[in-house]
């Protein structure tokens, strides 16, 4: 009996290997095929845009796309690095442009803009130059930035209304902005939704910028004591006093960024600070966008509330593998190209920055309050600087990141902190 | 009985599966060996060189205070397997050889926890532990901070409740590798029930409760999917680090290959010692 | 008479404690099929209650099934965990058997390897394996069968580890006494493991089986390695594409956590019922 399992089973395992084997072997004759890979991928927004867009690609030039695309997670990054190191990398990539692209532009794998366009004059014209940003490894330019985020203070009205205080806004100050959160505290109410122990980058950012200015603000500290290290443990500081004062949510140094996200949602918390991909999470997550708005996190000192942190984080990049392969240079271009064209890019980008030399056009009465306010915001910053923590790696950053319950707590000292990251930067150079 | 003093059928038993360890563990394991003594920052990443000293990872180890907390936990975590897991399972196990009805029923409802994944598990258990709303809150009647009160307690129970079911099937199986007869033939000697499972069940199962020994404390070593999830780096205060979740940390979150390479071989090494001191006090029981 | 009494009281005790756990671990299946027919807006504030009326909807299905092939990846996913648990079950059984029976100076050393193989992280380990795949051409070639076959291989000899330590327990409580009989019947060994071990621990085999094959399912890293198009994708890669993201939909994750289980139960279901007893020293002659 079981024999006879056994064999059907390996027969049918057998047999259904055979199918695919003699699918896949019918390739697209005249066309090429061109291995891309992305992080268009799960449910990140304007993954159905890039399907559709790829398709009408192929079927416009009649090439092929292997697409190879993944949700941008841990095991992700590890195979985009490992597929470079093997030899195995596709040709072309559209991917992170800071530490994470180290690897593979420190082996020279992939070509740079200045490089293409001694070929290729026009590539990425429609871009300004200044804008696109350089790899961290040697200061040159290799991703063509499609669109990017901002960092903003999401806030829920009604929880305002009911505490009886107005929403921030260009002219709050710091001071300000920390009275409304003690009478939204008195009034029964979470004032800040946020999870120290898994996402306190926003936070972070903010709190040192308004300790620095857009000039200075991505500048690493070499000593705890210079210029950065002082701004840097100045906004540790602010950040230890939002704790203390009770103003951030009472499970912050154990609950997700999930959870402490729905109680915002729930009309528990006041303020939630987040990037422009969380728009879609709010639109998803409840059946009243007018509730929420997004507005400008309070600014100290040198930082007027309206500078904001915003960036182009990913890009376009050909390999040189592929360049080197005359039948796939053109079709690599040719592919780029149909993403990075204004219209494109307008499509795909919607309230998020772009690098584009006229601007994203946009209908606006499409458009949800939620997402008009945004651009509002956007229209009216006075400066924008990148986030400080993209010039570090995931393991420098960590005894900042990873520790922000315990700096808070008060069990590992602020300097420590800042020490810990200085270190593991000092080792990564050797 | 000389059935098995030719040895040259063992090298045909043995080869097809070692070969493919070789091929596919041993050999890229070694690997790992020497990677934790080279300069590796991303998994995939070539190396930049050796360490200086090259032993150093070994020395961090020796210093690094969350490996110390890892190792605390997961002796803590070994006891509470072994007690846990193994101990619920020998009942459970015992308990269904001993009732004629149903006992289909209870061996396929207690696989389910393993079948389903531990981020979704992850999910419900966060949403059960909740402080704002969760089950449990709801029950005693006003929020409590449960995972930071009790966090090794929250993180430990849904790990010990998903593999029961595990050692379960294990046992069961074990169990019933145990021919009727002998119990019929006990009956009709007039052996309780009591007796039968003291004198023809256990010594029987002995084998295979050694063996789950083995897994379970080599699983505790190893362990990092639903304590990941529910407690992220180490969360809180990292208290509740296992050298499971200490080495996906090193690898994926805060990556430093060829300091988790070295963890990943002080794991094994770990794994290999405890086993051998399982199977030395299973060993010594005759019966 | 008041024998028969305890015995029954002793019964009612027995099925007290049967149930408690069950309800322990129906529950949370239960929870999650409830709540895939959930509004992913409910889930979080709403996760306990049943869904009935407004809070009914199957929508995170029609999501599911619309956006991705389902059919095709279950195809995958059953190609890949059947091969690795039939070839794991026959290598595995094998090496158990001479580990057991055959006596060698090192035999605790292979033992102790054994361990060490089961402790390994898969991500110590894969890197290596993905560069020499790459090199024989079986990995990132673009083909589907060849894809699936990146996956089985390491993913056979990551199980063979658990199975050996798993079947050496069973094979150790074997009565030699049934090998030496047919060893006197004129059986070499060979023909002994496979006419008399083999259906002997049949039950041993199907419960390596059912979790070699349970693992190699839920395997998520090494797919997400090696099934890089979406032809090859296997179901647990596929459905990560419809569940992973920033602020999870629960709603959607339920569904998928819903579809992924359906096939493993029914592989389990299938394959427990060889769990059985019955198996008795006179019905190996036959």
């Amino acid at each position: 009996m079981k024999k006879k399992v056994l064999s059907a089973l390996l027969c049918g395992a057998m047999a259904a290997t055979m199918i695919p084997m003699g699918a896949t072997s019918v390739m697209a004759d005249d066309g090429v095929s061109l291995n891309v890979t992305t992080t268009f991928a799960g449910t990140e927004s304007n993954v159905q845009e890039y399907q559709d867009a790829v398709k009408a690609w192929e079927e416009e030039t009649g090439n092929k796309v292997e697409d190879s695309s993944g949700s941008a997670d841990e095991t992700f990054k590890a195979r985009v690095i490992s597929d470079f190191e093997t030899g195995a990398e596709p040709d072309v990539l559209f991917y992170f442009n800071g530490n994470d692209s180290n690897p593979f532009v420190e082996a020279g794998k992939v070509m740079s803009i200045d490089e293409i366009r001694e070929v290729y004059p026009d590539y990425a014209s429609n871009m300004n130059d200044d804008k696109i940003p350089a790899s961290p490894v040697d200061g040159v330019k290799y991703a063509v930035p499609f669109y990017g985020y901002w960092e903003g203070l999401y806030v829920n009205k009604a929880v305002l209304e009911e505490a009886g205080v107005e929403i921030p806004g260009a002219e709050t100050t710091w001071d300000q902005f920390l009275e409304t959160c003690q009478k939204i505290k008195d009034a029964g109410f979470t004032p800040i939704a946020a999870s120290l122990a898994k996402e306190p980058h926003y936070w972070f950012e903010y709190a040192i910028y308004n300790h620095d200015s857009f000039t200075t603000h991505t500048t690493l500290p070499t000593a705890i004591d210079d210029e950065a290290g002082k701004a840097w443990l100045a906004g540790m500081e602010d950040i230890k006093e939002l704790y203390e004062k009770g103003f951030l949510s009472e499970n912050t140094n154990s609950a997700t960024a999930d959870e402490v996200f729905q109680s915002f949602l729930e009309n528990k918390s006041a303020f939630y600070v987040d990037g422009s991909w969380k728009m879609g999470g709010i639109k998803e997550g409840t059946d009243d966008v007018d509730n929420f708005t997004v507005t400008y996190v309070p600014g100290n000192g040198d930082r007027k509330s309206t500078d904001i942190i915003a960036g182009l984080s990913s890009g376009w990049y050909i390999s040189k593998k592929c360049w080197e392969d005359e039948s796939k240079r053109d079709v690599a271009i040719d592919f780029i190209n149909y993403f990075i064209n204004d219209e494109r890019v307008s499509e795909f980008a919607g309230t998020a920055t772009t690098a584009l030399t006229n601007g994203v056009t946009i209908d606006e009465s499409s458009l949800t309050n939620l997402e008009k306010d945004a651009l509002a915001m956007l229209k009216d910053s006075t400066a924008v600087t990148g986030a400080a923590q993209d010039l570090l790696t995931q393991d420098e950053r960590s005894p900042i990141f990873d520790n922000m319950p315990q700096i808070v707590e008060g069990q590992t000292s602020t300097e420590d902190a800042l020490q810990g990251v200085l270190d593991a930067v000092e080792e990564n150079k050797e | 009985m000389n059935i098995y003093k030719n040895k040259k059928p063992a090298f045909f038993f043995l080869i097809p599966a070692f070969l493919f360890m070789i091929v596919f563990l041993y050999y890229p394991f070694l690997q790992n060996i020497l990677n934790s003594f080279m300069k590796i920052k991303n998994l995939g990443g070539a190396a930049k060189g050796l360490n200086d000293p090259v032993y150093k990872n070994y020395l961090m180890l020796l210093q690094d205070e969350n490996v110390r907390m890892a190792l605390k936990n997961t002796c803590i975590m070994i006891v509470v397997t072994l007690i846990g897991q193994v101990g619920i399972a020998i009942i459970l196990a015992m308990l269904v050889d001993n009732i004629k009805r149903g006992a289909k029923f209870f061996r396929i409802v207690y696989f389910f926890p393993i079948v389903i994944s531990a981020t979704a598990l992850g999910v419900l258990f966060n949403l059960i532990f909740q402080f704002d709303g969760g089950m449990l809150s709801q029950l005693v009647g006003h929020n409590v901070n449960w995972k930071e009160l009790h966090p090794l307690t929250v993180m430990m129970t849904p790990v010990t409740w998903q593999y029961v079911g595990f050692y379960f099937i294990i046992l069961v199986t074990g169990l019933n590798n145990i021919p009727d007869e002998l119990y019929e033939s006990a009956s009709i000697d007039g052996a309780t029930r009591w007796q039968r499972v003291r004198f023809i069940s256990w010594p029987l199962l002995h084998n295979v409760v050694c063996t789950c020994s083995v897994l379970a404390v080599t699983g505790a070593l190893k362990v990092f999917d639903l304590p990941w999830v529910m407690f992220p780096n180490g969360a809180p205060l990292g208290k509740t680090w296992l050298t499971g979740t200490y080495m996906y940390y090193k690898t994926m979150q805060s990556p430093d290959i060829d300091y988790s390479s070295a963890i990943a071989l002080v794991i094994v090494i770990l794994g290999v010692l405890l086993s051998k001191v399982v199977n030395a006090i299973f060993k010594e029981r005759d019966y | 008479m008041k024998k028969k009494k305890a015995a029954s009281v002793n019964t009612g005790i027995i099925y007290a404690i049967l149930a408690v756990w069950a309800l322990t671990t129906i529950y949370p299946i239960g929870w999650v099929i409830m709540n895939s027919f959930k509004d992913k807006k409910k889930i979080m504030s709403d996760s306990f209650s049943i869904p009935l009326g407004k809070l009914f909807t199957t929508s995170n299905y029609t999501e599911a099934f619309e956006k991705v092939n389902m059919l095709s990846a279950y195809k995958n996913s059953i190609i890949i965990s059947g091969c690795v648990a039939l070839v794991v079950i026959l290598f595995a059984g094998m090496a158990s058997y001479a580990l057991v029976r055959y006596k060698f100076k090192f035999n605790s050393a292979l033992y102790n390897l054994v361990i060490a193989a089961m402790m390994f992280p898969v991500f110590s380990t894969i890197i290596p394996v993905f560069r020499m795949e790459y090199q024989w051409g079986i990995a990132g070639s673009g083909k589907v069968s060849l894809a699936l076959l990146s996956v089985i291989l390491p993913q056979i000899a990551g199980n063979l580890a658990f199975a050996i330590v798993v079947l050496t327990g069973y094979i150790k409580s074997l009565p030699v006494e049934l090998e030496e009989a047919a060893f006197m019947e004129g059986c070499n060994a060979y023909q002994i493991f496979f006419k008399v071990i083999m259906p002997l621990t049949k039950p041993s085999f199907a419960t390596v089986g059912i979790f070699s094959f349970l693992w190699s399912y839920n395997d998520l890293f090494t797919q997400q390695f090696f099934l890089r198009n979406k032809e090859e994708w296997a179901i647990t890669r596929l459905l990560l594409e419809i569940s992973s993201k920033e602020g999870t939909n629960y709603g959607l994750m339920a569904a998928v956590v819903t579809l992924v289980v359906v096939p493993l139960l029914i592989v389990y279901i299938c394959l427990q019922k060889y769990i059985i007893k019955g198996m008795t020293a006179g019905a190996v002659k036959g």
